[in-house]
């Protein structure tokens, strides 16, 4: 043992040794990224399949259909009238609609600042209590007025109000199903959600005069679009990167392909297909979205909230109309309501790469991991030449003194003022993050080159500009080229801490 | 044959009936929104000195039974689905007497000297009940029984209190369905078989919006030492017209032919294809074997024949139909009326048509309850959170006075100093809203938490009572089958005092004018993922056995040089067997 131990002690002062760490940490580089590469190949990624067995989607009939539709034609009408008018107007037009259903309708104002911009509104939201059960827990649809792209949805919301009055002749809903009309996509939600769960700040935004139980799942319905629609595109992604249950998506997607036979695209992957290069894309693209971690959809404000929630957005010309999205609707709220449990079988962490197949976390980690390791294995092998004399380093060619009899040189590393010095640059970042949070919205762009040319020009000067240079500073010039990428140097503090996403709260343009 | 039977039945019973009396009526009531409150009440009185004797007569004997070897007192017991809905049906009937929260609700008071005693009595009660309901009473355990302080009060007369006890328990999961309704129906002289029982079908009963099944046994006196004892069987449910008219072969709400739907014909889009439907659930017009499934077989023989079975509250102008021959008595109170079938043999039938004038559905309007309640979780997360009841006294110049009993399961543990009141509006809780607070403490996996408050509600106004709480993580056997699903907590119960009586009297000790009570909650706790301690079991089981292996050989295993040992394979053996032999034969 003591020997294994003498041995690893004398490999700290090979010189091979020393020369591997860059190489070995381009090695983790290169095989992470070889392995997200990998990762669509069918051995790799998995089939997509219903984990929690109560869900049973596209296993009852659905009945949304015939005269139906002539209601829906009617409310198409009536919204169609409300375009255009002030979000109170259009309230009060609505309201008196789901009152006649029987239903108990309540409104929620809200202001929002963000980016210089205040983001005003009131939601109208209508509970269908469920016929016999006891208010312990609910599902929701939501139809915001306008999309995440401001346009009116105008089958969307008749849709969701005639589904709602067909609702409320069924008896078997086990859970309370609350229709939520918001004035626009991303702000109505969130202040609503965040109400919802006593999370609102009070001087903002109002609270629930209306409650129900545990919402258990969430759909939103995003028809803009006129005439009939060829496939259905479902939006899952929340903000912070947040997904909703994969069972959910898996679902919605088993009961409009399987039952429906409409199709369903992701990550606006229009035509998709299912050969390497499209699964690849499908997949960057939902990681660029997680990355981002922007609200897309009116369901990404319940996720954080443990709400798992999509949109339903339909797409293309085709010969489906809204009947067939709202019997698709339909089929998922009758999937939710057969559940007992909250959702909590499937994967909350996964890459869908097609409408079914997917990888899971165990499948795509290591590839991330891999790629953080080079990070570590080059902060370790800096500090162990940080303890080396200095011309240790330099001299590679010569041959280090007999060090078998020599005790191991050491120099005393001088802390205090580099550490002092990163303490400082992270303590200044609190600038831009404060600048990025309250500029205007128009403000953000030029302000984000800015400090990237900022942070971009002080990265070559840090050695000579920096207050404290560390000790070892004649070595790190000495391989600059694989160092600078990936060495923890105090001048990569300096980038702007956080990509100019808005608060989680405010909406995007 | 039939009616000779009945008729012989007949004589035979109404030798007693001045001792033991029975009656059973129906009490139908249109509410707003083309809903329908049925009440069936059953009842029958025994004397105590029968009573002791065994001979029960009306009163079931498989209950009575029960009720004599637990010494019970007086009894209580619930079973509800639904909610009520007080903001369009307005006040409970029975001014909220004979209702529970979701689920099973019983209490009762037990005779016992101590509370260990009545801890026995109370376990072979709900066990007894348990059989006889077919409902999961004998879960009522000792950490969802609660000794309520101010909360009830006996409906009975009893000479004196001193040597009992009061109990109470809850089960918000149960589910209530035709396993309950059937030994429902057997306790009663008729059975399902006549009079308005007939009615009850699990197929209706559970498809209402709400329903409420009750048992209540009590003593009451008369005179001393002139006591009898009375059970009472009430059902109460609200029908919603338009599902229950649907045929029952054909349940399914599938959208009616559009030549059928009712349009609104002024909208200038109404075209053959667009169609604003109409509200039609103001119009109320059914019948009792439409909406029960089947028409009223005949009336009960036992029952009191001066006590109508069916009435109707409805004004007096609009008409209602009844079967032929049928008297009716019109109440002079102008709101209600009832039905004396003609022949007791007979199916009865009685319908209400349509209004004339649809727009005035001419129905009793909904009265006002005393107070609307809602109760709600706030906050999120797995570590804490609060409970929010909003309590609004619609009143507009009396003051509500009530107690709120809380019985919450001990793995939440509230925090009582962050108990307020306020008063909707107001930013700073007012401390004079709460008058007293009786509080027993959880005890872990023994007992729950009970939380009693006397308060007070100021007319026209909204109070807000809010208090934390912190979820406690279970180990992970305790956790019930469908743990994702999340606890129920069981509803809280809010009797309102009687206001006009009591005067300078302490005000616990008033009688309840008013009882309600809230929805239940779903409460989630931190719940682990199950298969993970099976993992950790095998991979850890597989660790320890490896490292101990090794470990164990090296510590046991004796190192010698090859040359030291003894010569391995056969040649050992053989050796081994030759000492053993030479020993053997050494000894002879």
């Amino acid at each position: 043992m003591a020997r294994l131990l003498a041995s690893a002690l004398q490999l700290r002062r090979n010189p091979r040794i020393l020369k591997l760490p860059p190489y070995l940490s381009f090695l983790c580089i290169l095989v992470g990224v070889a392995w997200l590469f990998l990762l669509p190949l069918d051995q790799y990624s998995r089939r997509t399949y219903i984990s929690e067995n109560a869900l049973l989607p596209g296993q009852v009939h659905t009945y949304f259909s015939g005269s139906d539709q002539n209601v829906f034609r009617a409310y198409k009408h009536e919204v169609a009238a409300l375009a255009g008018k002030t979000n109170a107007q259009i309230n009060d037009g609505l309201e008196p609609l789901l009152r006649g259903f029987g239903l108990k309708t309540a409104r929620q104002n809200f202001t929002y600042h963000a980016a210089g911009r205040a983001y005003a509104g009131e939601n109208l939201y209508a509970i269908l209590q469920a016929p016999r059960g006891d208010a312990t827990e609910a599902i929701v649809l939501v139809a915001a007025w306008e999309n995440v792209r401001r346009e009116l949805n105008r089958n969307g919301v008749p849709l969701a109000l005639t589904l709602l009055r067909y609702f409320k002749r069924w008896s078997l809903w086990s859970k309370d199903i609350i229709l939520l009309l918001t004035p626009d996509s991303i702000a109505g939600p969130q202040a609503w959600v965040d109400a919802y769960h006593d999370a609102h700040d009070p001087s903002r935004v109002a609270g629930l005069p209306l409650k129900s139980g545990l919402l258990q799942g969430a759909l939103a319905i995003d028809y803009a679009q006129e005439g009939r629609f060829e496939s259905l595109h479902v939006v899952y992604d929340g903000v912070n990167g947040q997904l909703p249950n994969l069972d959910l998506i898996n679902s919605v997607v088993h009961i409009a392909q399987g039952q429906m036979g409409i199709g369903v695209a992701l990550q606006e992957m229009w035509r998709h297909s299912n050969r390497y290069g499209d699964r690849l894309r499908t997949m960057l693209r939902g990681m660029v979205r997680q990355g981002l971690g922007l609200a897309s959809g009116p369901h990404s404000a319940f996720i954080p909230y443990h709400v798992d929630a999509v949109t339903l957005r339909p797409f293309g010309q085709g010969w489906q109309d809204e009947m067939a999205l709202g019997r698709v609707v339909e089929g998922a709220f009758r999937s939710l309501n057969n559940l007992l449990e909250h959702l909590h079988q499937s994967f909350f962490f996964y890459l869908l790469m097609q409408r079914e197949r997917f990888v899971s976390i165990g499948t795509y980690l290591p590839s991330a991991m891999l790629v953080a390791a080079n990070f570590t294995i080059m902060a370790i092998a800096l500090w162990v030449k940080s303890g080396q004399p200095g011309d240790a380093g330099d001299d590679d060619k010569a041959p280090p003194p007999p060090a078998d009899e020599d005790p191991l040189p050491t120099v005393e590393r001088k802390l205090f003022r580099p550490l002092a010095a990163v303490a400082l640059i992270h303590a200044v970042s609190v600038v831009p993050l404060y600048l990025f949070n309250h500029a205007p919205e128009s403000a953000l762009a030029p302000l984000f080159a800015l400090f990237a040319l900022l942070s971009a020009a002080s990265r070559p000067s840090s050695p000579t500009s920096s207050p404290a240079p560390p000790p070892p500073a004649p070595s790190s010039p000495s391989r600059p080229s694989s160092s600078a990428s990936s060495s923890p140097s105090p001048s990569s503090s300096s980038a702007p801490p956080s990509p100019p996403s808005p608060p989680s709260t405010s909406p995007s343009p | 044959m039939r009616q000779l039977f009945f008729s012989l039945l007949f004589c035979f019973f109404s030798s007693f009936a001045a001792a033991a009396d029975y009656h059973e009526q129906l009490n139908l009531r249109p509410l707003p929104q083309s809903a329908l409150l049925a009440s069936f009440n059953f009842r029958s009185n025994i004397s105590v000195s029968d009573f002791d004797k065994g001979n029960f007569r009306f009163f079931p004997r498989s209950l009575g039974q029960i009720l004599q070897h637990a010494s019970t007192r007086e009894l209580h017991l619930r079973f509800t689905l639904g909610r009520w809905d007080a903001e369009s049906w307005g006040a409970r009937p029975w001014n909220g007497a004979r209702e529970g929260g979701t689920g099973v609700e019983l209490w009762a008071w037990l005779e016992a000297a101590s509370h260990q005693e009545a801890d026995h009595k109370w376990l072979m009660l709900t066990n007894a009940l348990s059989g006889l309901f077919c409902a999961s009473l004998n879960f009522i355990d000792s950490t969802r029984t609660t000794r309520p302080v101010m909360s009830f009060r006996p409906e009975g007369d009893h000479p004196s209190l001193a040597n009992t006890q009061l109990l109470h328990g809850t089960l918000p999961h149960e589910v209530v369905c035709t396993e309950n309704l059937t030994p429902f129906l057997k306790l009663l002289p008729c059975k399902g078989k006549a009079g308005i029982a007939s009615l009850l079908d699990g197929h209706k009963l559970f498809d209402a919006s709400w329903q409420s099944m009750a048992i209540d046994m009590r003593p009451l006196c008369r005179r001393r030492n002139d006591c009898v004892l009375q059970i009472e069987q009430t059902i109460d449910m609200v029908l919603d017209i338009d599902r229950s008219k649907r045929p029952r072969h054909n349940p399914i709400p599938r959208p009616p032919p559009a030549d059928q739907l009712p349009c609104d014909t002024s909208k200038p889009y109404h075209a053959r294809d667009t169609c604003f439907p109409l509200d039609h659930t103001k119009n109320q017009d059914w019948a009792l074997s439409q909406i029960f499934g089947r028409p009223m077989k005949g009336t009960c023989p036992l029952t009191d024949p001066q006590v109508s079975p069916v009435c109707i509250q409805i004004p007096h102008s609009r008409p209602v139909y009844a079967s032929e021959g049928a008297r009716e008595k019109k109440n002079p109170d102008r709101i209600s009326r009832c039905f004396f079938p003609p022949d007791p043999s007979a199916d009865f039938d009685l319908s209400l048509p349509a209004p004339a004038d649809p727009s005035d559905p001419e129905i009793l309007g909904p009265g006002t309850p005393l107070l609307y309640a809602e109760r709600s979780f706030t906050g999120y997360g797995q570590e804490r959170g609060g409970i929010q009841t909003i309590l609004r006294n619609p009143s507009p110049h009396k003051e509500v006075e009530f107690i709120y009993m809380e019985t919450l399961p001990w793995f939440m543990r509230i925090y009582l100093h962050t108990m307020e009141a306020r008063v909707a509006g107001q930013p700073a809780p007012d401390k004079s809203l709460v008058r007293e607070v009786y509080y027993r403490p959880a005890v872990d996996r023994a007992r729950g938490t009970q939380l009693e408050v006397r308060m007070r509600v100021p007319p026209a106004s909204t109070v807000l009572l809010t208090y934390d709480f912190e979820k406690s993580i279970l180990r992970y056997t305790e956790y019930p089958p469908d743990a994702n699903r999340g606890f129920d907590v069981p509803a809280a119960v809010i009797t309102i005092l009687d206001a006009s009586q009591g005067g300078k009297e302490p005000s616990p000790r008033r009688p309840a004018a008013y009882t309600l009570r809230t929805t239940s909650l779903l409460c989630s706790l931190p719940t682990p993922d199950f298969s993970m301690p099976y993992n950790v079991i095998i991979f850890t089981s597989t660790a320890i056995a490896l490292a101990f292996g090794g470990i164990f050989n090296m510590l046991v295993r004796r190192m010698v040089a090859a040359d030291e040992g003894p010569e391995p394979g056969l040649k050992v053996l053989v050796g081994k067997l030759k000492k053993r032999l030479g020993a053997l034969t050494g000894r002879r």
